[in-house]
């Protein structure tokens, strides 16, 4: 099979690099950009990790598409051309390896970070079948690998969009009860480059390998916002 | 030391590349905008000529098409589960075919 990588590093001009490697059965792209990277170019940079799906520190863009590296087999590609490139919207460090430090820039500008109420008990439990349990559960596994920030057209657009990740973030600490609040949350919230910016393509949510719809979250913190406009 | 300009790469919607794994979602907003365009221009031209049946059916199609769009979106907003997305596409583009054919039978056939 062919892998046509990206490559690029400071001060150099990018290109897409070829490189042949044998495909064998069960075999992931990490697994063929790390034969690449011993038979063929040892100055290929990538990032990985767990090499399981737990870490999420793989994620490119696969022939068009977000996905994690080390959960892409060759095979699902259905195709003998497999074109990887770095995620969009983060700032390049080298080839595939991008800077995911906007992620957290992101979530604590919109003030996406829990700050418990003053007389809040050390431990707060919120029981399993709280209905306030149930509306969190299904946002808070995020595990910040950046793939909906990639396939999101508004962050593209508009590099004041916070992006699905912090919002959905936002989602989770603005509906815990034991949260105190952010006083800039509500202007956050209501802002023209936040939860309007959304145009609800789900792009982030078709994406994402943990099965979380930041959509579904923005969409709620938007009823959220105009339910607070009517008081 | 004088800091290097950060380097992003962006979807760019002139590329191929940004246009690879399009999804279901965007194809709907997507055909959503692209109707609303269609049918300033098609207004104009309907209000000129009312009785020309090509301009008639080309206003049926996208008022179809852009409204029933337009209701998928609303109902995302007010609640529906956002993995039905891609299921109300389908049912929002079959429900504007059906209603076009049906007018069509009813009045041009």
């Amino acid at each position: 099979m062919v892998l046509k990588v990206f490559r690029w590093s400071p001060g150099f001009r990018e290109r897409i690099q070829r490189f042949w490697v044998p495909a064998k059965e069960g075999m992931t792209v990490l697994d063929a950009l790390i034969d690449a990277q011993r038979r063929l170019d040892p100055t290929l940079a990538f990032r990985y990790a767990c090499r399981v799906g737990m870490c999420g520190s793989c994620g490119v863009v696969i022939n068009g598409r977000e996905r994690w590296a080390c959960r892409t087999l060759l095979k699902s590609l259905d195709t003998r051309i497999v074109t990887v490139r770095p995620l969009y919207h983060f700032p390049l460090v080298r080839d595939l390896v991008v800077d995911l430090a906007p992620l957290g820039e992101q979530t604590a500008r919109v003030g996406g970070v829990f700050t418990p109420k003053a007389e809040a008990p050390a431990f707060a439990p919120i029981g399993a079948a709280a209905p306030e349990r149930r509306r969190i559960d299904p946002a808070i596994e995020c595990i910040g690998c950046g793939l909906c920030m990639s396939a999101c057209t508004m962050v593209a657009h508009d590099p004041r969009f916070p992006g699905p990740a912090a919002l959905n973030r936002l989602f989770t600490v603005d509906a815990d009860s034991r949260d105190a609040g952010d006083p800039a949350r509500e202007a956050v919230l209501l802002s023209e480059d936040t939860l309007l910016r959304c145009h609800g393509q789900a792009n982030c949510t078709e994406v994402c390998p943990m099965g979380i719809s930041p959509t579904e979250s923005i969409l709620a913190l938007r009823r959220r916002a105009v339910r607070g406009l009517f008081g | 030391m004088p800091q290097r300009p950060r380097r992003i790469l962006r979807r760019r919607w002139a590329t191929t590349e940004g246009w690879r794994g399009t999804r279901a979602g965007m194809w709907a907003w997507l055909l959503q905008r692209a109707a609303a365009v269609a049918l300033v221009v098609v207004i104009g031209l309907h209000l000129r000529t009312p009785y020309w049946h090509a301009v008639q059916v080309l206003l049926l199609g996208l008022v179809l098409l852009h409204g029933l769009l337009g209701v998928r979106a609303i109902l995302l907003d007010f609640g529906l589960p956002v993995r039905w997305h891609r299921r109300l596409l389908v049912l929002a583009l079959a429900l504007a075919a059906l209603i076009f054919a049906a007018v069509w039978g009813w009045r041009w056939s």
